[in-house]
């Protein structure tokens, strides 16, 4: 398991063409001719593949936005009109591709707060920028991870714990003695790959169970999760998104 | 005649440079899958990446081998979309030969989120036609070259791609060779001996899995 820290803010093989004659005539006949031979086949090889890149100058790198507050706001990128409404339903956007090491800039609106967002991505990073409520303000938490865990035949599950109520926080499945996560801080995410199965898991907080137990539903080998432990009004609540990246 | 192999099905065959000349893999695999009985569409593009299979992008060269008409291409080869071309040919099996353009030889670090993004969208993309496919990985090349291919980050991707290719079947085509044993042009691409030996491999590889053997007809 990981757990992660808080960020805020041609030549053909001319081989073989050694040749050995006592004649000179005969021996420079067959040299050049070798050697016409080692050319053209080095040509009809070779020459006519261009340099390409094999891969990119830099890793890609990922931003998503998450309503981590108990009503609905609205999420606009800097320099643009687009809004993106997250609410209980739909509270977070998928990855969005993004330059490593741009300016993210935007903002979170809620009623009359508003929160102006402003973080960088480095390359290989996925990050995760959370609006949370702070009393009548809005404030927002980015949480970085660079996973080095894909696989195609596993679930990968992430925990993301930002709810100051909820020291060492915890997953177990229900019906079962089997902590999936545990011991994790605030403001700080742990992942693991898990097999492609249907469980619930209960939120322990210390020891403690808090809230109701989460159905996860059917996971999918290959795909990414995040199941996100936020503060509510009197307790700590849970859900989980996919962490899908746009295409 | 006892039937071939692969009797029966019908190939759609994609990758990098490795198939975009004459002398390399193209001719040589396509005659060997052809001669197992399987009928074949094979297209290859210098330098193209799983997530160019996505979209039409231009590439330095390619080529186009279909029904025995083979065209080679220059700077006017394109990719074409997997779900375009899996429409068109309808084929019951398509094989992905790719690696090499994504292992980021030259850099220190390989770029893990980049390839995770660009192969599981192909592969998404291959399986929403519910089509079988065989995802075929990098040989061993020579140390250095002008791609500065080298054993450590090959083995690297090979690894990476036996992970992420599900529901592609994978063939670790490491296993066919030892480091240094097919000689190369320039590190990365081999001389015809070499691409003769990689071809003969996937053909008898491809014939093993259960996957083809249940396509057979």
């Amino acid at each position: 398991m990981k757990q992660a820290g808080v960020v805020i803010a041609a030549t053909q093989d001319v081989a073989a063409c050694a040749v050995q004659y006592s004649n000179y005539s005969v021996r420079f006949a067959r040299v050049a001719l070798c050697v016409v031979g080692c050319v053209f086949g080095a040509l009809s090889n070779a020459a006519d593949i261009p340099l390409y890149p094999t891969g990119p100058s830099a890793d890609s790198s990922f931003v998503r936005f998450i309503n981590g507050t108990d009503a609905a706001l609205e999420l606009t990128a800097a320099g643009s009109k687009a809004k993106v409404q997250l609410d209980a339903k739909t509270p977070t956007t998928v990855f969005y591709p993004v330059r490593a090491k741009s300016d993210i800039k935007g903002q979170f609106t809620q009623a009359q707060s508003k929160s102006d967002i402003a973080t960088t991505v480095k390359a290989g990073e996925f990050v995760s920028v959370i609006a949370l409520a702070d009393g009548a303000k809005l404030t927002h938490l980015s949480i970085g991870e660079e996973p080095d865990d894909f696989n195609a035949l596993k679930v990968s599950l992430a925990f993301y714990n930002v709810s100051a109520k909820c020291a060492n926080a915890g997953l177990q499945v229900v019906g079962r003695d089997v902590l999936l996560f545990e011991k994790l801080g605030v403001n700080a995410l742990i992942r693991r790959m898990i097999n492609p199965v249907k469980i619930s898991v209960q939120l322990l907080c210390g020891e403690q169970a808090t809230g109701a137990p989460l159905e996860l539903g059917e996971l999918i080998a290959g795909e990414r999760y995040s199941v996100f432990a936020l503060p509510s009004a009197s307790t700590t609540r849970i859900f989980i998104a996919s962490d899908a990246v746009a295409r | 005649m006892a039937a071939g192999t692969l009797a029966g099905i019908a190939m759609l065959v994609l990758g990098e440079s490795h198939l975009s000349l004459p002398g390399y893999l193209m001719n040589p695999l396509y005659e060997d899958l052809t001669t197992q009985g399987a009928t074949v569409h094979a297209i290859g593009a210098c330098g193209a990446t799983a997530s160019d299979w996505l979209k039409t992008v231009e590439v330095p060269c390619g080529a186009d081998r279909f029904k025995g008409d083979t065209v080679f291409k220059g700077r006017a080869a394109t990719t074409s979309p997997i779900k375009e071309l899996i429409a068109k040919d309808r084929p019951n099996l398509v094989v992905i030969i790719l690696g090499d353009t994504m292992a980021s030889y030259d850099n220190e670090t390989f770029p893990r989120a980049w390839a995770w993004q660009g192969i599981t969208g192909l592969t998404k993309d291959i399986a929403a036609t519910q089509t079988p496919c065989v995802w075929v990985g990098p040989a061993w090349g020579t140390p250095g070259g002008k791609y500065f291919k080298n054993d450590k980050r090959v083995e690297l991707m090979a690894g990476f791609l036996e992970k992420n290719v599900a529901p592609c079947v994978f063939i670790d085509s490491l296993k066919f060779s030892k480091p240094g044993q097919w000689a190369t042009v320039d590190g990365q691409h081999f001389n015809l001996a070499g691409y003769q030996a990689w071809s003969a491999n996937i053909t008898k590889a491809l014939a093993a899995l259960p996957v083809v053997q249940g396509l057979k007809k």
